[in-house]
Order: C-alpha cells, then structure tokens, then sequence
C-alpha cells in the first residue's frame, strides 16, 4: 500500500518535471506570419538553401525524396534573401527564422559534443537521405566555419549558405572536410 | 489447441518461424496488420480467449506508448501536427510509431504462440534429431532444476528454524544463503550418486541407444509443411520483388492495390490465418462428429 | 532349476574389515516373492545390489550368485539389465528425466529400442498401472507416491523377470506405501514375476510372502515361509530385536506365547483373539494425560495461507500444547501438517489468529531470541541440516556459532553425544549413516541450541522398528528432563505407543485431541492395526502390548474352548 502511494507520487512527479520541461506550440504559433522589415538603418545578412549536389547524386538519393517537392529542379530550396540581422544572431537563429517564415521544414537538435544545435534535415532532407556520406553544412562568405552553427556568431552584410552535401563537403568545397 | 498439439513439431516450427520471419521483414501497413491480427486470434485459440484479454490489456498500453515516443525521436514527415520544443510532430512519424510497436507485437504474439506450442518435449525432440546425446542431458537438466529449487527451499527452511542465523544482519543473511548452498551442493553430488545408479540400472551406458520420440510425421503434417513453406517461399520472393515497398517519410505513400501487392496480401494472410483455420476445423469436425454421436 | 541361487556368499568392502555379508545360502525360485527383512546395515542393500550386475558394489566376493545356473558377474550387460529390475529407496533420485513418458521409455531407449516397439511397451504398462493420465506431465508436478510408482512402472516397462526393491516405501506415506505394495503384489501375482524386496513396513508386504529372510548382522538368521518365521521367533527364548517391526498380528502371537498357526493379518489376528481368548475384561486402565502443566505453545482461531489466491492451508485452527508433554499431530498426506509445522517454528506467520510462545506473543520474540533455547525444529531430512564432514566437527561447529569457546564447546558436543548415544559415530560423514542415526545425530544437534519446545517433522520416515524405539526412548528421557515435544506425522504406530496426547489436524483445524490411548480406541479406521485387531473384543488395546495385556489378562478359552 505504501509503496503503491510511493509509485503513485513519483510517476506525478516525472509527469510535471517532463511538462514543464516541455514547450508545445501548434502550427500556426511556431511559423511565422512577420518577419522584422528592412529599415535604412537595419543591419542585414543574405541567406541561401540549396541542394544541387543531390541532384548530381540522384541515383544515391532516397527514392521517396525524389519529388520535385523535396530536391526542386534548380536545387534551390530558399534563394538568397536578405533578412534582418538581430543582435547576437547566429547562422542557425536567421535560418530557425527563415524556414520558419517560410514554412519550411526543418529539424534540428542540440548536441552536447559540439555544444551546439545541429541541422539534421530541411525540407525532409536529411543527414544520410542521398548517401552515408550527405548532410547539411553552412558558408558564411565563402568559407566553411569549423564549429556549430548556433556559434557562428553574424555580423552586417554576411552572406550565409546552407548547403547539401553529398561527400563530407569536398563537393561543395569544404576544404577540412577533405583533411578529415 | 486440438491441430497444433498433435501437429509434428517440424512442420510447427517451420511454420512459427516462416511467421516471424515475415512479420520482422517489411514495415508495410498492411502485412504488419495481417501479422498481428493472426498472431492475436491464434493466440486467443491457444490461451483462451479470457486470457488474450487479459494480455491485451497489457500489451496496448504498451503499443500506445511505443507508438507515441517515436515522434518524439522522429520529427520527419510533412503533416506536421505541432511542435514539441521546436521540432515539429508529425502525422507520418506517429503512424510510423504505430506500425513499428504492432511489428513488436506480432513478434511477441508470434513468439508468445511458438512457446505456447512448443512444449519442452517438441524442443526437446527438435534438437534430437540433430544431437541424440544433446536431448538426453536437457531432458535430464529439466527434470534436475525443479529438484534443486525443492531443495533450496527446504534446506533455507531447515537452517532457519535451526537459528543459528535467524539474525537480521545482512552479513549472516549472506553467510547463512552461503551454508544453505554448501549443504545443497553436498546433497546434490550424493544424490546424484543414485541418479547415476538407476540410469545404469535401467541400462544407461550400453551401446545403440535408441532416441523415443512421441511424435510420427504423417500426411497431415506433410501438407502443412508443404503449404507453409510454399506460402513463405511465395511471400519472401514477392517482397523482393519490391511489392511489399511502403514508405512513411516524407510522407505516407498509397498502399499498392496492383497484382503483385494483391498476391502479397493474400498469401500472408493464407498463412497468418493457416493456422488458425485449422484449429477451427479440427473444432467443427469434432462438433460434427459429437452430433453424429 | 531355481531361478537365483546364493550359495556360501560372503562379501567385504574394499577396506573394510568386517564382511557385510558372510555365508549366505538362498535359492529363490521363479514366481517367489521374497521378504528381506532386518535391521538397518545388516547388509540387505548389499545383498540385493549383488544380485543386480550393473550396481555390485567393489569389494571382495567369495561364494556365487547364479541367475539362472550363471553366474550374475558374467552375464550379458542387456540381459542384466532387462531381465532384473531394481526400484531404489528414494523416489527424488531415481527419477532421471523431466517428463513421465520419457521416465517411462528410458530403460527401451538404453536398450536400444524401436520407436514402435517403445510406444507399445509403454502403452501397454500406462494401462497395467493405470497411469495413462499421468503421460505428458512433469515428473516435478508428481507426488512422492506416484514418483515411486512411475518408477516401478520404468522397470516394469523392461519386462524383467526379477525385480528387486530396496525399501522401495521407505520415504512414502502409509496410503501410497501401502497402494505401492498392492502393485508390486499384482506384479507378483498376475504376472509372475519374481519379486525379491527389502521392507521395514511390513503390515502388508508380509502377509504376501511367500518366502522371509531375517537377515541379522551380516548374516542369514531365519528363512521360512511368514507363518514358520512367526512361529519360529515365539519360540526364542528372550523376544528377539526384529520380531518389533513384524506386524501386529504375528507380534501379538509372539507376546502370548505362540501355540497353534501363526496370524498374519489383522483379520486373522481377530479370528486368533476371539478363537483363543475370552473377553470378560474390555479395557484397561489407562492413564489420563496431563494438562495442567503451563501452556508451551498456544494458536487460537489462527488462519495461514502462502499467497493470496492460493486456499487456507490453516483455517481457524486452535492448538495447545502443553509444557513436558510428547505430542503427536497426525494426518493425511498433503492435509498442510509441515504447514503447520512452519507456523509453530515461527517460519511462516498466521495471516490472522494469536500463536503464543510461553504466553508471549511472537513479535515479543527479537532477532533470534525464538530459536536460542526456545524452539528447535528437526526437519523432515535430517540431510538438510548437516554441513561438516563428521558428525562431530558438525556438532563442534555449532557451539562455535553460539560463541561458546572451545573448551565449554565439547562439553557440551559431549554432552548432547551422550544424551542421544550417538558417541560411536563421532567420526562417521553425516550421509553414511544409517537413517535411525542420522535421525539421531540431528537429533543431536539440535539439542546444542538447548531448546525447550522440539519440533519434530516425520522424525520416524524410513526407520526400522527397532530404532524407532530407540529414538523414542531418546525423546523420553528428554521429556523427563522437562523438554516439551511435538510431533508431526503419520506414523500411527509410533504415535500410539510413545505420545503422551494425540490430536487429529484435518481440513486446516484440528479436529479431535485425546490421550494417546483414548484417541486412538475411539478412531475406528484412522487408528493402529492392533485396536483394529482387538476391537469389539476390547475397547482400548491400541498397541501390541496393550492387546496382549488385556488377552493375558481375560485368559485362554473363547469359542473354541
């Protein structure tokens, strides 16, 4: 009986810790209807999503994803648009806005090795969707920084891709991906 | 359990194992349902009815909760119902969650249904045919466990009310198990002294020892093994042949109706419900033989 | 041609000095059924695991054993095994696999038998034994009885021509021993197999002779048909050891003297008493049992169960016993008396009920204090309790475990040695001795942790009659030194002749209790075999002695006077 009221007690208390640890927002709360506008004085950055290297490895690519819907014909999820820069804005807190705004899909997770969030997948394209050696990595003007997105820290003017890549980044011109 | 019980244990195995095999091999919707209904209604045939309640009553709370943590792992699919903690929850990850936790449980009925058949005796004779000598010393450890556990249990007994031990300190508790298991192994080896001497007074030692078996293939077991294993030859080769590919992500593509699914559909199902159909007219052709008498 | 024949054996173990066996002479012919019969040790187990050549023990043989004019050592290993069947004491041991049927086709396998020839054999002894039902059960899930009797049936299957049962109801209660003995007589009897057993219970294997062996220290003592060895034993001049486990009836003739033909069944002893003997005097004066002494153990209204679902193995059960008093529960098998047992020795507890220990309630009890010179329990196999190598070191070991240093520690192993006489067999491993003195030597070591209330379980399972009263004595004097006894078991006989009160434990409650004499003469079929003998003749005669008393008492005469 007493441990019956124990057990009781302490599948509540997990309930409540795992709520209140819990943030549930429906769809129309979690994209967004508005987006900061472009001032004069506001400081912006280019943001680009494109995927061309999975049309180049189409064979390898997951036959499910192989819809016009997933890996458009151009290989351009987002085109380069301009967006306000916040401050303290990183290459992951402009995209989690972009896609948002966009409605477009997105998964990401924190990860305690980088300590920092990792992109997994947008528009249901995923690590590991077009190969074992595919996912999503990010260029800020050109160059491939070499730590997690949530710490690349933006400054006015900076130009961010998000691209696909189907071999460690040596096909979009990562150079330390090519070392590793 | 009339068919099953008297059903060679071969042909029983092939079968049990051709159901799990095809219930482990694909994630289509439809075959997953096939499997799992068969393997409930068999299991209601072999446990009763009663007692598939009482293990459903477990069992789908434990569906319903393996369903629903996947999409807290998987937040892939288009449908997206909303979001936990920024990642969206969706319809395809949920109905995947579903079909996988019924995959585990038509694994566990099926598996629940193997053992329910398949007594000690019919594993027992399986392994035989392959290592006579094998059998014998299972047989022989089956009978032994039982009589160890009996022992334990008195000799526990027999030392407590002795109360050398009886304190509540946890180092005596430990020393008197200790003395409980020295004595039982004591016992043991002089009890197996005159293990040893009835075997070898019923003969056991002398050369050409002869395997019993309580079971004799006959004809109704050749067909049920002929049909299971065609069935299965049928439905292995069609899903290689792609008509069972099915998928969730990024969203959920339509179920097959063509020929080659169509052929699929039925051939799981003939061999998921084989089984119980047989049971069925074992029961019938009883009731009518009842009524003749 | 005699089918066994034993002519001038004489056998010693290796190392050992004294020959277990000397100057044997036995011829035994087909269709006999031969009673060995003798004290524990006197070398029957010898005697008869000779006759079997896959079981002869190592030692020097002088003399020869022919089975049918050839010698057994020589004989062909399957007709050794086939032809002579050998059931064992304990049930436990001899059997050898996890289901019945295979229990059953064991013997065929090792043969070498067909699968179709096997499954008609076993058919064919499932029905002579009427074991069908039993044939896809665990040999776990079966009684002691029946495990006994699966194992007859596992020979039998063999079709031999001798079988050989070494105490085969040793370890088994009155009702299946004496449904064991019924078999092993229809074997005899419609069948014709020979039949050679050893037996300490004879009520019922010895009417069916037709041949006894009274076997005493090593020797042949006596070999007659039962009426002649009756007939023989009344005519020694001091009553010799054995004629104590003869049945009630040949005792009784014995006690009074032997003239005319021996009575070997009850309803024979019956027809002897009313033939020979009047019946003027119908009881005896007995003496009424104590109960004013202080209340040792006391349980009222108590109700056990070991789970939940499970039914009251105890329901509403009062039991007083009182202090320096012998009591003896008796009841059938199963009925729940270990159970009760348990709940006296504080194992288990009462799931509702008061159970008092010297007025004190069992939670007053701390830590060991119950079992340190309070209760003592002797389980049912003593085997359970002993952990050295001798029985000494064993004791020894004790005294060290209740702190005693090693001085005041033999004193008290000396102590206790003498108490129960068990001094000889100091050095002797606990499992060789014989049952009586195993039962002894627990005995003993109980008696270390200085009890006042012993609890005794089936203290007598397996005993001869003759050390059945030597731990009757033993019990005695402990009794006279103001230790209080309870007894479970179903042992009758032994209840009848050393208790001071009886009481009946049926259906979870007990349901009569009386002075030994009084319980067992108001019984009338759960009762001993003489006051089943004597009765209506005399009211109370409940033991042999008793019976005979009451006959010398009335006199010769009766209907035929």
């Amino acid at each position: 009986m007493k441990k019956d009221v124990f057990a009781i007690c302490v599948v509540i208390f997990l309930l409540v810790l795992i709520f209140s640890g819990t943030k549930i927002q429906s769809v129309d709360d979690y994209y967004l209807t508005h987006i900061d506008d472009i001032k004069e004085d506001s400081e912006t950055v280019f943001l680009t999503i494109r995927c061309d290297t999975a049309l180049d490895n189409w064979d390898d690519l997951d036959p499910a994803l192989r819809y016009e819907r997933y890996v458009p014909a151009d290989g351009i999820i987002l085109p380069r648009t301009e967006y306000v820069l916040r401050a303290g804005d990183t290459a992951y807190s402009v995209l989690d806005r972009a896609v948002r705004y966009n409605k477009i899909h997105m998964e990401c997770s924190y990860s305690v090795n980088y300590s920092s969030v990792y992109v997994q997948g947008i528009n249901q394209l995923y690590e590991f969707s077009c190969g074992e050696l595919s996912g999503w990595m990010y260029m800020v003007n050109g160059v491939f920084p070499n730590y997690g997105c949530s710490k690349c820290t933006l400054s006015d003017g900076d130009e961010v891709v998000w691209c696909y890549t189907c071999d460690l980044g040596r096909d979009v011109g990562c150079e330390w991906g090519l070392m590793k | 359990m009339k068919y099953f019980d008297r059903l060679h244990p071969v042909s029983a195995l092939a079968y049990f194992l051709s159901m799990l095999l095809i219930a482990m091999l694909t994630m289509h919707p439809v075959i997953i349902s096939v499997c799992y209904l068969s393997g409930i209604i068999f299991c209601g045939m072999l446990t009763g009815y009663k007692n598939l309640l009482k293990s459903l009553a477990y069992s789908l709370p434990l569906t319903v909760i393996i369903a629903v943590t996947n999409p807290l792992f998987s937040h892939r699919g288009e449908t997206i119902l909303f979001f936990l903690n920024d990642n969206p929850v969706t319809q395809e990850s949920i109905l995947y969650g579903v079909f996988a936790s019924l995959m585990l449980m038509s694994v566990f009925y099926w598996c629940k249904n193997y053992s329910a058949v398949m007594t000690s005796d019919k594993f027992i004779y399986l392994f035989g045919r392959i290592i006579p000598k094998l059998s014998l010393v299972l047989s022989l450890i089956l009978a032994f466990i039982p009589k160890m556990k009996r022992k334990f249990r008195e000799i526990d007994e027999a030392q407590k009310a002795l109360g050398i031990y009886a304190s509540k300190s946890y180092v005596d508790k430990i020393r008197s198990k200790m003395r409980v298991l020295s004595i039982l192994l004591t016992d043991s080896l002089e009890n197996s002294v005159e293990t040893a001497d009835s075997m070898r007074a019923r003969g056991y030692g002398l050369k050409h020892r002869t395997s019993y078996a309580l079971y004799r293939f006959g004809l109704s077991d050749g067909l049920f093994l002929a049909a299971t294993l065609a069935l299965a030859a049928a439905d292995v080769v069609l899903i290689i042949f792609g008509a069972s590919s099915f998928n969730f992500y990024p969203a959920l593509s339509a179920v097959g109706f063509s020929a080659l699914p169509c052929a699929l559909y039925v051939c799981i199902a003939l061999l998921g419900f084989m089984s119980f159909f047989a049971e069925v007219k074992e029961n019938v052709l009883w009731r009518l033989l009842k009524s003749k008498i | 041609m005699a089918l066994i024949e034993i002519k001038n054996l004489t056998f010693t173990y290796n190392g050992a000095e004294e020959p277990a066996l000397s100057d044997i002479n036995l011829t035994v012919e087909s269709g006999d059924f031969v009673l060995l019969f003798g004290e524990s040790g006197c070398g029957k187990t010898t005697l008869l695991r000779l006759i079997k050549k896959q079981l002869r023990p190592s030692g020097t043989q002088k003399g020869e054993i022919l089975f049918n004019g050839q010698p057994v050592e020589n004989m062909d290993e399957r007709a050794s095994v086939s032809e002579i069947g050998y059931v064992m004491q304990d049930p436990e041991n001899q059997t050898v696999t996890d289901k019945v049927w295979h229990e059953l086709a064991f013997g065929l396998e090792s043969l070498g038998e067909k699968t179709d020839v096997i499954r008609r054999r076993v058919a064919e002894i499932c029905g002579f034994f009427g074991i069908g039902g039993w044939y896809g059960k665990k040999t776990s899930e079966l009684s002691g009885g029946q495990k006994q009797l699966l194992s007859l049936a596992s020979v039998m299957v063999m079709n031999p021509s001798v079988l050989i049962l070494d105490e085969p109801t040793a370890q088994l209660d009155p009702i299946a021993a004496s449904e064991f003995i019924s078999s092993v007589k229809k074997i005899n009897e419609e069948l014709g197999v020979t039949v050679i057993v050893a037996e300490h219970r004879l009520e019922e294997v010895y009417p069916a002779a037709s041949k006894v062996v009274l076997m005493d220290r090593a020797k042949i003592f006596m070999c007659d048909s039962p009426r002649e060895v009756g007939r023989r034993l009344s005519e020694e001049e001091k009553p010799h050891k054995l004629s104590l486990g003869l049945p009630a009836a040949v005792r009784l003739f014995n006690e009074l003297g032997g003239k005319g033909e021996c009575p070997l069944t009850v309803n024979e002893g019956k027809k002897y008493i009313s033939g020979n003997f009047r019946c003027a005097v119908k009881r005896l004066e007995t003496e009424q049992p104590d109960v004013t002494g202080e209340k040792a153990l006391e349980i009222s209204g108590g109700y056990f169960r070991y789970e939940r679902d499970l039914p009251d193995v105890l329901s509403g059960l009062d039991l007083t016993v009182y202090s320096n008093e012998i009591l003896c529960i008796l009841g059938a098998n199963g009925a729940g008396k270990t159970t009760l047992l348990r709940v006296l020795s504080g194992v288990k507890r009462l799931y509702k009920g008061k159970y008092r220990v010297w007025g004190k309630k069992l939670k007053e009890y701390s830590g060991n204090s119950l079992y340190r010179g309070n209760i003592a329990c002797l389980p049912q196999n003593p085997r359970n309790l002993f952990v050295k190598n001798t029985v000494r070191s064993d004791l020894y070991e004790v005294t060290k475990l209740l702190g005693l240093n090693k001085e005041d520690g033999e004193k008290e192993v000396d102590e206790v040695c003498r108490k129960t006489g068990i001094g000889r067999l100091c050095g002797s491993h606990p499992y060789d001795l014989s049952g009586g003195e195993r039962q002894k030597a627990a005995l003993a070591k109980i008696l270390l942790m200085k009890p006042r209330i012993l609890l005794l379980d089936e203290p007598t399972k397996g005993l001869d009659a003759y050390s059945k009263r030597e731990f009757a004595e033993i019990l005695h004097a402990l009794k006279s030194e103001g230790k209080t006894v309870v007894i479970v078991t179903h042992d009758v006989e032994f209840a009848a002749s050393y208790a001071d009160r009886c009481a009946m434990f049926f259906d979870g409650q007990i349901v009569s209790e009386a002075g030994r004499v009084e319980f067992f003469a108001t019984n009338s079929y759960y009762t001993t075999a003489a006051a089943r003998m004597t009765r209506p003749m005399y009211e109370n005669a409940v033991t042999v002695e008793l019976a005979a008393e009451l006959c010398r008492l009335n006199g010769r005469g009766g209907d035929e006077a």
